[in-house]
This record gives structure tokens, C-alpha cells and sequence, in this order.
């Protein structure tokens, strides 16, 4: 069954790109595919005009692309810093002899990444369950900036929270592209879309249905690109 | 740029949260207290500062113990454990053979018998590990299910092993390790099961392998995305806890000079509520190695204690039920209020 | 050490059926089938009740089918009973795993023709043929006297302990016909006894770790104690590591049941000073007997209680007491 068809879609750094279609529309295949999920059979990824092709998300991620999922991927039990350094923990000596992971380090990590988001909490080691949904949804933007990466791609972010959660993770996402990251941001809140993308693109069944400034159109606009009226 | 500062998620006091982490320890202490007030005004005499109670509880914890630091890190990831109950044995009858063996078709000396009988004994106990860790990471078998195919085979093969009678060793060095005591005070047995605490708190506390098995017994799809090999993890996790109750086998045999397919039949249910006695959820995220010690220590002061005290017979059934009913419940309410599942 | 059997009655029925029995198996056409369904098959003592039934079975040349469940549970056991029955054997030994839930389905073998013997354990009380009650149909109860051994323990315990001071006896799981009478006849025989105070049972749930620890605790509230009733392997070996470790062995006289070949060390270190052997290959032998004396229409006793043997250091490497060790060979 053919998701992607004849679909392209650029990003520019400091830029937030909405994606926004229909179900099945072939939004969450072209971020998995952007990821290292998965492997286009024709076409092409190209990164800085370098032809890409990443045979796994830990390749993607080493090269600048993060992607944060709906459920966020985080271990509730583990703590900010834990949850940053999740599969790749530091390691140092204790007493200089034996491998202990190093968790002053991810600590740290913990705060100043926290630090950049305005994030404040009073224990920074809780259990990331502690938090509420904005609060992990800054966590796990966090580890996307910890790892420096360039490009971060977001599948619904608001999509579970309260609305004045909504807008504190709008405003990190604000942050993210003064920072100068690139942004794809899949999302059904038209509110959020107009507030916050530089762009939006349209897919529909697998196919391009338009792009669009906000500034330039309109939320009914955005709908009928979707449905195809 | 200005974001709404994020609240602080907890206004709980932190006090509370290191409580209900040490919840096992406390629980300890009060049990301590209660059977320290019944011997002295019953007996006259102490419970806590008496030397022998304390040698005897301690041997008396050990092997339940053995088993529980596996099942720890089994129960972390979110499984369990069930074929340890004839791993055990499996370990303790293969550990008997192999000693008379290494004497009598080798002419092994005692001591290099003992060292053959123990290798082999733990080292076969990778097998059902191994096949435990496939069951599960591979043919996607529940933890409950697999393992308790293992416990069914294991059980099969120590029996077949033993040919339905204990297997008797005759070797003083082995004889030692399990009923010895260096400097004249601490059984040699206990040694062994310290030195495995120590071993398996760094594991699982300072390791990436600990680190992983939290993060997996969380989500096995955070720990996946995070590029955790969730399949290897789980082989290991398995490997180590059979491992475990092999060490527990071998020092059955050398404890009671004989190897019995059924030595650790009566452990496994211990060794599972150690592990929940000392604060991991059945559910996986939660547990630490010491928390382990204190839940064995809790079911073998209870044990030992009401004996000591001349209970009738039928309480002390009740009672490890009861402490486990006890502790689960605390968790409940803990969790309700303070939120989450810990990782040390 | 004496030996002490009850074959007397046994053996004038055994004999006299003896010579009609062979007379019968000469003229039997073809071989008669009996089964033997074990408490369990991975244990010891009915390994070598087994080869007792083999050895009748070669004598009288009769066909021994062999069928038993890996562990001592009722649930596995019904389902095997049912197989044999299908297989329609003149009759079935079997040592049931539980008095009430055996009743029912070997009541179902012999409404099918099949005889029954119960040997070791017993369906309802172990009393049969006379006339009253729903298990009264097995035609005998071949078994050790298990009352008998538990007083022959008491004897052998007080003697040893010199008459007098505190004991108890440390036991399995409650409710289990085997042991429960061991303890029975072991209280019985200590009231002989009146300086000997036997203290609360323990139970141990067949776990030797659990029956050291017990030991441990009782010694520690009675530093007066000299001696302990094993009512099975696992408790006396379990109460003897307990002694060990306490630095009391072969001062607290442990007393054992059963003989597994880790008997001979035991005694010759002085971790059990005395086991009760039992003689399961009688029971096995007596068993197949008294099931094909009835098969072959020859009168049976519906009692055989087979001896013990009470097996020391000082006489455990003679013959005649060495050949009643539980042996796989």
C-alpha cells in the first residue's frame, strides 16, 4: 500500500513547519521516514543539500534529527537527567577504578537544559511521572536540545494537555526556533498552527495539498485543503 | 523570551517520599522492636544483641535472598521469575553429581571437586536463562507463562538428574562453604550472599544494564526509541537471575551435603515477596537491591521470630501473608499520594 | 538395633496363598496386568516400593504397569488413575495423594472390575471391608505402620537422650496422613516417658532451610532441648543443619525417618543419631501380592503394616541393616 506519493517538504533553520492533514494522510509515514523509521522506496532525503539516507533513528539522531512522539518516549521512573541520557549513559571512575555512571554530569545536564526552557521545578531528580503533561512534554523537548539537535520534529504535542499547557509548550516551541533549530510540528489545533508555524503544509491521502502562510489564509482554508473541496 | 514558569510539580514534603523509599527498613526496625519487647519480657533475654539469633537469621535469609536479587532485577523489567524454584534445584543436583564425579572419575582433591561441582552447577543454570530470555524476548511469551514452562522443564530435568532421590556429596571443603564461619562468627554462607548484594547493587544501580532495565520495566517503547537493545536486555536480565538461583543451588548442596531437585520449591514465593516486601511494583519501574535485603530479612525475622516466641504454628502461616498484603497496600497509598514509580 | 516387622499375619496368608498361587500361575493363560500409581515418581521411597512390586511381579509373572504424577498432588494424580483404568488392569496399587479426592474416581476403577490397594497413603480412613463407609472397597491397606515408627522413634529418642529433658518434633505440612501419624505415635510413645516434655510441633513446609532456622529459634527459647523428631527427610536433615550450625550436633539427639542413600553419612557424622527406615520394597512386594492373591480369588488381609528398621551409627554398615537403605540401584 503506497503512504507517500509524490510528496515533498522543506524545512529552514529557525523555521516551524506545520504538517497538518487528514488521518492516513501520510503525515506520521513522512516524519518516520525523515527519522530513520522507515526507508523511502523513491525519492530522497537531502540535509544541508547532502543526500541522506538513515537506516535507523539512532543514525538520525546523530545527525541533528529529533523526533518526540505523542507518548513522549520517556522512562517515568528515571529522572530528567536519566530520561536526557536514556540508551547513551556517561560513564566515570569511582575511586578511579570502578565504572560508575555519572550521574553529577547528567544532573547538570538536567539543569542547564531545564535552565534554557525557563523550566523550574523544586526537585530537578523526581521521577519524571512527578510532572504534569507540559512539564514531560518540556522534558522530553529538552533531550531533542540537549543532543544538539538541528532539526526537531513533534507528533501532536498539545494534543493531551489543558489548554493553559498548551500554551507553555507553544512558548517552547518559540523558544526552540529562536534558538535557530528547524521545527515539523504534526498537529489537528488550528489555533496552535496559526499561532505559532512560519509555514503550513497540507497533506492529503499521501499527497501534496498545498502549502500555506498563515498570515495568508485561513483556518477554513486549512480544512478544505485537508478534506479536498 | 518569557514562558510561564513551569510550576513545581510537588508540593509534598520530601520527607515523606525518603520514608516510603525506606519503607522496608522500617518495617524491619518495628519488627525488631516487637520481637526485642516479647523476648525480654517473656524470656529475659534479647533478640536483636544475641549473636546466635542473629548468625541464625541471617543463614536462614540467605538463600530466599540469593534468589530475590535476580528476581529483583526480573521484577524491575517488569517480569517475573517462576522457574527459579527448580533452577535451584537443578544447579544443587547437577553441583552434587559433578563433586562426586571430579573425585571418583577424576581423582579431583576435595576442594577441586567443590570447584568443579560449583562451576557447573551455576553455569548450566544459563540454559533455562537463556531459554527463559528467548520465550520472552523473542516469541514475545509473557514472563508468567514462559517461565513457568521453565519451572515445569527445569523440574522435569533435576528430578531426571537426581532419579527421584537427594544426591549425597561427601566433601568437607563444600561442607564448609555452606556451614562454616570465618573468624569463628560469620557463616561463610552469608559471606557469599553479601558479596552477591554488593556485586548486584552495582549492577543494577551504577551500570548502564541497571539504567536500562528501570528504563525498560517503564516503557519497553521509551527504552526502545532510546536505542536500548530491548532483546538482548531481556536475555540478560533472565541469564543473571537463573545465574542467581544457581549460586543459591550450589550453596544448598554444600549447606546440607546433598543435592535436592527440590531445594528451592519453598523459596520462590519467599523470594518474590522480598522483592515487593522491599518496595518494587509487580509492575515493573520500581526496586532496589537493598530493598530486597530488608523484605528477606523482614520474612526471616518474622519466621524466626515467632518460633522463638512459641506462636502456635498456624500464625506464622498468617503472617508473611499478612506483611505482604501490608506492604502492598502501603505501596498503593504510596503511590496514590506521592506519585510514580521510583528508580534508585 | 532390633528389627521389628509385622509380617506375621502377612506372611501365614502370603504363604498359604503362596502355594495356591503358584498352582494359579501355572494354569494362568495369560500374564494378569496391575498397575502402580505412586504418590510421586521422582521420589526415593517409591523408587524402591517400585522395585519391590517388580520383583512380586517377576515372581508371580504378572505385568507391572508403572504411571505417577511428578509431584504429590491430587489434580495430577485423578487424571492418571483415569488412564489406567482405560488400560483395564486386573487391579491398581496406588498410594493416593489426598483421603477425600481419591475416592471418587478409584470408586469409578472398581465399579470397572478393577481391584484396589492402597499402599502407603489411604482413600477415606484406611479401613476397609467392613461393611460401612464410601471408601470401604479397596480390598487392603499395605503400609508401614507409620504409628508404630513414630513410637518406635520416641523409644529410640528417649533412650538415647537418657530419659529425660525437652524434645519436638519438627514436621511437615498438617493434614497429611504419613506424617500426622508419625507425630501421633511419637506423642503416644513419649508418654512413657513422663521427664521428657514434648514441645509444640513446627511446620516446615518440606523445606530443610525453614526446619534449620525452626530448630535455631526453638533451642534459642529452650537452651534445654535434646532432642528432635524428624517426621520426614527434609525435617530431619533441616533440624540436624539447624543443630550444626547452633554448634549443638550430636548434642541434640535428632531423630529422622526414612533412608536415603545421604543417610549413611549423616549417622556416621552424628547429624542424625538414629533414622526409622522404613521398608518400601516390602510394601511395593506385599502389595503386588495381596492385589493377585485377590485377583486369583484367594483370601486377603485388609491390613499388612510392614516394619522398620532403626538404622544407627553403630549398625549402619552391616548388611542386614544397610540393605534397607532407599537405593536407585
Amino acid at each position: 500500500m503506497q503512504a507517500l506519493d509524490k510528496v515533498s517538504l522543506n524545512v529552514y533553520p529557525g523555521e516551524v513547519v506545520a504538517l497538518a492533514g487528514d488521518n492516513g494522510a501520510g503525515k506520521s509515514t513522512i516524519i518516520k521516514a525523515i527519522s530513520g523509521v522507515f526507508q523511502l522506496d523513491e525519492g530522497e532525503i537531502l540535509l544541508d543539500g547532502r543526500k541522506v539516507s538513515f537506516t535507523s533513528p539512532q543514525e538520525a539522531r546523530d545527525n541533528g534529527i529529533e523526533t518526540i512522539y505523542q507518548d513522549l518516549a520517556l522512562a517515568d521512573n528515571l529522572s530528567i537527567g536519566a530520561n536526557i541520557f536514556l540508551g547513551r549513559e556517561p560513564m566515570t571512575r569511582w575511586l578511579g577504578i570502578l565504572p560508575v555512571i555519572d550521574r553529577a554530569k547528567m544532573a547538570q545536564a538536567a539543569k542547564s537544559t531545564m535552565e534554557q526552557l525557563d523550566f523550574h521545578v523544586t526537585r530537578l531528580d523526581a521521577p519524571v511521572a512527578a510532572f504534569s503533561g507540559g512539564q514531560r512534554q518540556a522534558v522530553a523537548i529538552g533531550r531533542a536540545i540537549f543532543w544538539n539537535a538541528r532539526l526537531v520534529i513533534m507528533d501532536e504535542p498539545t494534543a493531551a494537555l489543558g489548554v493553559p499547557e498548551q500554551r507553555k509548550v507553544i512558548s517552547l516551541i518559540q523558544s526552540l526556533k529562536a534558538a535557530g533549530k528547524g521545527i515539523i510540528f504534526i498537529s489537528h489545533n488550528l489555533r496552535d498552527i496559526f499561532e505559532v508555524a512560519d509555514r503550513i503544509v497540507v497533506f492529503r491521502r499521501g499527497e501534496n495539498a498545498g502549502e500555506r502562510k498563515p498570515a495568508e489564509t485561513s483556518g477554513d482554508e486549512i480544512v478544505r485543503l485537508m478534506v479536498g473541496k | 523570551m518569557t514562558t510561564a514558569a513551569l510550576a513545581s510539580p510537588t508540593s509534598r514534603p520530601s520527607l515523606l517520599m525518603r520514608v516510603a523509599e525506606l519503607r522496608a527498613w522500617l518495617f524491619l526496625i518495628v519488627l525488631v522492636i516487637f520481637f526485642e519487647t516479647w523476648t525480654r519480657i517473656g524470656y529475659g533475654t534479647s533478640f536483636l544483641f544475641s549473636l546466635y539469633n542473629l548468625q541464625a537469621i541471617a543463614v536462614f535469609a540467605a538463600m530466599p535472598l540469593l534468589l530475590g536479587l535476580g528476581q529483583t532485577f526480573v521484577i524491575i523489567s517488569a517480569g517475573i521469575d517462576l522457574s527459579l524454584a527448580f533452577v535451584m534445584g537443578l544447579a544443587s543436583v547437577v553441583a552434587a553429581h559433578l563433586t562426586n564425579i571430579g573425585a571418583t572419575n577424576f581423582g579431583m582433591s576435595q576442594p577441586v571437586a567443590m570447584l568443579f561441582g560449583i562451576l557447573v552447577g551455576v553455569a548450566i543454570t544459563i540454559i533455562p536463562g537463556l531459554v527463559n530470555g528467548w520465550l520472552i524476548a523473542y516469541l514475545s511469551v509473557p514472563p508468567f507463562i514462559g517461565t513457568l514452562g521453565m519451572y515445569g522443564v527445569s523440574r522435569g530435568a533435576a528430578y531426571l538428574l537426581a532419579g527421584g532421590m537427594t544426591i549425597a556429596v561427601d566433601n568437607d571443603w563444600y561442607s564448609q562453604i555452606g556451614n562454616g564461619r570465618a573468624f569463628g562468627y560469620i557463616p561463610i554462607l552469608v559471606i557469599i550472599t553479601a558479596a552477591a548484594c554488593l556485586i548486584l547493587h552495582y549492577m543494577l544501580s551504577q551500570t548502564r544494564f541497571g539504567q536500562h532495565t528501570y528504563a525498560m520495566g517503564a516503557s519497553k517503547a521509551a527504552a526502545n526509541r532510546a536505542g536500548i537493545n530491548i532483546k538482548m536486555l531481556t536475555l540478560k536480565i533472565y541469564v543473571l537471575s537463573a545465574i542467581m538461583g544457581g549460586v543459591a543451588g550450589a550453596m544448598y548442596t554444600g549447606r546440607f551435603s546433598a543435592g535436592a531437585p527440590q531445594a528451592g520449591e519453598a523459596l520462590l514465593l519467599d523470594s518474590i515477596a522480598a522483592v515487593v516486601i522491599g518496595g518494587a511494583s509487580l509492575f515493573g519501574g520500581s526496586g532496589t537491591i537493598w530493598g530486597t535485603v530488608a523484605g528477606a530479612f523482614v520474612i526471616a525475622v518474622i519466621q524466626y521470630g515467632l518460633v522463638l516466641v512459641d506462636v502456635e504454628p498456624f500464625w506464622q502461616f498468617i503472617a508473611v501473608g499478612g506483611v505482604i498484603i501490608v506492604s502492598v497496600l502501603v505501596d498503593q497509598t504510596q503511590r496514590r499520594y506521592l506519585g510514580g514509580r521510583q528508580a534508585e | 538395633m532390633e528389627r521389628r516387622s509385622f509380617l506375621k499375619v502377612a506372611a501365614a496368608t502370603a504363604a498359604a496363598a503362596g502355594t495356591g498361587l503358584l498352582a494359579n500361575k501355572a494354569s494362568a493363560a495369560d500374564a494378569v496386568t496391575i498397575a502402580l500409581i505412586p504418590g510421586l515418581t521422582a521420589d526415593g521411597f517409591y523408587v524402591t516400593m517400585h522395585k519391590g512390586a517388580e520383583a512380586a511381579a517377576k515372581a508371580l509373572g504378572v505385568n507391572l504397569l508403572y504411571q505417577g504424577g511428578a509431584k504429590w498432588d491430587a489434580t495430577l494424580q485423578i487424571p492418571i488413575v483415569e488412564a489406567v483404568i482405560a488400560k483395564k488392569p486386573a487391579a491398581i496399587l496406588i498410594a493416593p495423594n489426598d483421603k477425600q479426592q481419591l475416592v471418587g474416581p478409584l470408586k469409578k476403577a472398581f465399579d470397572a472390575g478393577i481391584q484396589i490397594v492402597c499402599v502407603d497413603t489411604f482413600i477415606g480412613n484406611g479401613v476397609f471391608q467392613t461393611g460401612s463407609g464410601d471408601a470401604d472397597f479397596p480390598i487392603s491397606y499395605v503400609a508401614s505402620d507409620n504409628i508404630l515408627g513414630g513410637k518406635m522413634a520416641a523409644a529410640a529418642l528417649a533412650k538415647a537422650v537418657g530419659g529425660k529433658g525437652k524434645v519436638y518434633v519438627s514436621n511437615t505440612l498438617p493434614n497429611v496422613s504419613t506424617t500426622d501419624q508419625r507425630e501421633q505415635g511419637f506423642k503416644e510413645g513419649m508418654k512413657a516417658f513422663p521427664d521428657i516434655q514434648v514441645l509444640e510441633t513446627q511446620f516446615n513446609g518440606d523445606d530443610a532451610n525453614k526446619a534449620a532456622a525452626q530448630f535455631q529459634a526453638v533451642l534459642g527459647r529452650a537452651p534445654d532441648l535434646v532432642g528432635v523428631f524428624g517426621a520426614n527427610l527434609f525435617s530431619a536433615s533441616g533440624a540436624g543443619n539447624g543443630a550444626k550450625q547452633a554448634g549443638v550436633a550430636g548434642k541434640v539427639k535428632i531423630a529422622g525417618f526414612d533412608a536415603p542413600e545421604s543417610i549413611v553419612k549423616d549417622l556416621k557424622d552424628g547429624t542424625f543419631e538414629m533414622t526409622i527406615a522404613q521398608h518400601p520394597a516390602e510394601i511395593g512386594y506385599f502389595g503386588l501380592v495381596a492385589a493377585y492373591a485377590k485377583v486369583t480369588n484367594n483370601p486377603v488381609p485388609t491390613a499388612i503394616g510392614t516394619g522398620f528398621t532403626v538404622m544407627t551409627k553403630a549398625n549402619i554398615d552391616d548388611p542386614n541393616v544397610a540393605k534397607y537403605i532407599y537405593s536407585s540401584k
